[in-house]
């Protein structure tokens, strides 16, 4: 009976479109939205893809990859005894102004790297080369960094121009790809001790310390032990990665616009799929009454509205999650808007459209259980 | 008269009631029918509109719940069923042939025919196998993956008949099935119910208010304001059939 219920939908192509077309937009309006979002958070992730390490060791309440507390220069060598890590470098991360041509001002995230072995450089040098960062005064800056800080000259930044940051001078030697920071800060990147003198002095200016498991140890146990020995907060990327995000999530009104979309996404896809449904069950009203006449039990009767509901549920989810995965690709591609799309976005789509798809096909099955086979010999 | 009806009782309905409605809205539509009809005829069931005929016949079918009263058909005891048995009982034992012929637009007349034996769990594949032999029977050979919608009236209701017979039930019940159509053919309807009714152990109750199609009847059954007032026939009346 499965199949003349699917040709019985597609036989009202009015209303087959209606109900995917529907559900397609309730899947798009949900994904696509929430991976705006989730794109958002990553943006609070930066830190961790511009300086990548394996293991991040911060003051024991740090919560977040935003949220440094400073650290004592000694802390490095602490890191470094511990049983099960390979090596640990100082990175130094600050705030500082930088002038513009025009007399303005605009904020940057200097990172201050190990001297001698750069961990925590760049992902991708554009232009100039990365050992140059060691000269006197020298300074690699990111594109978004290149293009605010041009703003006012007659011919964009380049190589060998130099700024004024914090009062001192400072010299471009290299051009990078960054990912952006959630705050939109440009990232700009300089020797340890070469952002100690950009920066005004501080007592303790050590902001964390990148490590790298020993060889026959894990990430996560090679932390467990720097928490252990050294009573300081060792994150692995993942672990960082995500209680960054579960921070803003709990400390910003994010989940809350996140939950208005999804709230959105499930009005308008159960207002337009269970209205098209009920008026769809409504029309067929008098076929399904002389099924019901010629024996077909209410079990039968539910299932193939079941089967209706679902089969639209399959194709509208289906065609919105393609649309926001061609939709993510273009924004990836052109490097623009935040967009990350985790396979738990898609899967809670799924769960909440395939919940509108039961909910519709339940209405429809109320309707027709209430219908009294006699009505098939009423005029 | 045929040879071949016989006394056996395919129906026994007695002192059956049924009220629409409650208080001063409500509506006897049924006032204790008695009422018999027998294995292998064709019984029609005439009267006025508005006498209970349609009524009398949804009870029997097994498809509106009735007030009082006993009705026994090919010995199961509607008054007696839980309503998950009714179902099954009309699942296997009745076909229903409708005024307007009741046919799902979107499905092809195979499909259409294909219905009760889907619902009896017939597999795909045979039962759109005896469909389309059924719809030959009925004169409607090639023409099985048209839409009903794109046949005559006439050719549409012997696609109702053959939705009505493929899963052989014991009982066929028709609703008004010559009204929707012209005087021949409903003859030629009326005579392919008869030649269904021609079988030792089915019944065909036929309801109508259309005189044309009387003289099908083995029997014929006069209803009057919710009570059967006469039957015409095999010991009774031959008026209104001659
Ligand atoms: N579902 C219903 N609700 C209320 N009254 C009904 C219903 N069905 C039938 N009736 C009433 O019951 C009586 C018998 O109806 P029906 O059996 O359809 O007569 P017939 O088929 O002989 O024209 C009529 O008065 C009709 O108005
Ligand atoms: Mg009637």
């Amino acid at each position: 009976m499965y199949h003349l219920a699917l040709k019985m939908l597609l036989g009202d192509r009015a209303k087959y479109a209606m109900l995917v077309g529907g559900l397609t937009f309730a899947t798009m309006l949900m994904t696509q939205q929430s991976a705006v979002f989730f794109g958002l958070l990553k943006w609070t992730t930066s830190h961790l893809s511009n300086m990548r390490a394996k293991i991040w060791v911060v003051d024991r309440n740090v919560q977040q990859a935003n949220e440094l507390k400073a650290l004592r220069d000694t802390d490095v060598n602490r890191v470094r005894s511990v049983t099960g890590v390979a090596w640990a470098m100082p990175i130094y991360v600050t705030i500082q102004s930088a002038k513009l041509a025009d007399g303005n001002f605009k904020p940057i995230m200097l990172v201050g790297l190990d001297n001698t072995t750069l961990v925590g450089r760049p992902p991708i040098m554009l232009r100039g080369q990365l050992e140059d960062v060691r000269l006197p005064n020298s300074i690699i800056l990111d594109e978004l960094g290149i293009q605010r800080l041009s703003v006012g000259r007659a011919k964009p930044l380049g190589l060998g121009d130099t700024f004024e940051l914090n009062d001192k001078e400072a010299r471009i030697v290299g051009i990078c790809r960054a990912d952006r920071h959630f705050f939109g800060y440009p990232y700009a990147y300089s020797t340890y001790t070469q952002a100690l003198q950009f920066a005004p002095k501080q007592r303790k200016m050590l902001s964390l310390v990148l490590a790298e498991p020993a060889p026959g140890w894990t990430a996560e146990a090679a932390a467990k032990q720097i928490q252990l020995e050294t009573g300081m907060k060792a994150y692995t990327e993942d672990e960082l990665f995500w209680s960054t995000i579960r921070w803003y999530f709990r400390n910003t009104g994010i989940p809350v616009a996140f939950v208005s979309i999804i709230v959105l996404g499930f009005i308008v896809g159960t207002t337009i799929s269970g209205q098209t449904f009920y008026a769809f069950v409504h029309e067929n009203l008098r076929h399904l009454g002389a099924l019901k006449a010629m024996g077909a039990s209410n079990g039968l009767l539910a299932r193939m509205l079941l089967v209706q509901s679902f089969t639209v549920g399959f194709l509208g989810y289906g065609i919105g999650v393609l649309l926001v995965t061609l939709f993510g690709q273009v924004v990836l591609a052109r490097g623009d808007p935040p967009f990350m799309l985790p396979w738990q976005l898609p899967a809670a789509t799924f769960a909440i459209v395939m919940g509108i798809c039961a909910f519709s096909a339940l209405l429809g099955i109320v309707k027709v259980w209430k219908v009294e086979p006699a009505i098939v010999f009423r005029g | 008269m045929s040879a071949a009806t016989s006394t056996k009782l395919a129906v026994h309905v007695r002192a059956v009631t049924k009220t629409f409605g409650t208080g001063e809205a409500a509506v006897p539509a049924l006032k204790g029918v008695d009422f018999d009809a027998r294995q292998g005829e064709l019984l029609m069931i005439v009267g006025p509109s508005g006498c209970g005929k349609t009524t009398l016949l949804s009870v029997i079918a097994g498809t509106l719940n009735f007030d009082g009263g006993e009705i026994d058909v090919f010995g199961s005891p509607l008054h007696a069923m839980k309503p998950r048995h009714i179902t099954e009982f009309r699942k296997r034992h009745v076909g229903f042939i409708f005024q307007q012929f009741n046919l799902i637009p979107t499905l092809s007349c195979i499909e259409n025919v294909s219905v009760p034996l889907l619902i009896n769990g017939v597999s795909r594949r045979v039962a759109e196998q005896k469909a389309a032999a059924m719809l030959d029977q009925m004169g409607l050979p090639g023409r099985g993956h048209e839409r009903p919608t794109n046949l005559s009236g006439g050719q549409q209701q012997r696609v109702a008949i053959a939705r009505a017979l493929v899963h052989e039930p014991r009982l066929v019940i028709c609703d008004e099935p010559t009204s929707a159509l012209d005087k021949d053919t409903g003859g030629h309807i009326m005579d392919l119910l008869c030649a269904v009714a021609r079988h030792p152990e089915r019944s065909v109750i036929v309801v109508t208010h259309d005189n044309r199609i009387f003289k099908y009847a083995d029997r014929l059954t006069e209803m009057e304001d919710g009570r059967v007032q006469r039957v015409h026939g095999q010991g009774g009346n031959h008026d209104l059939i001659e």
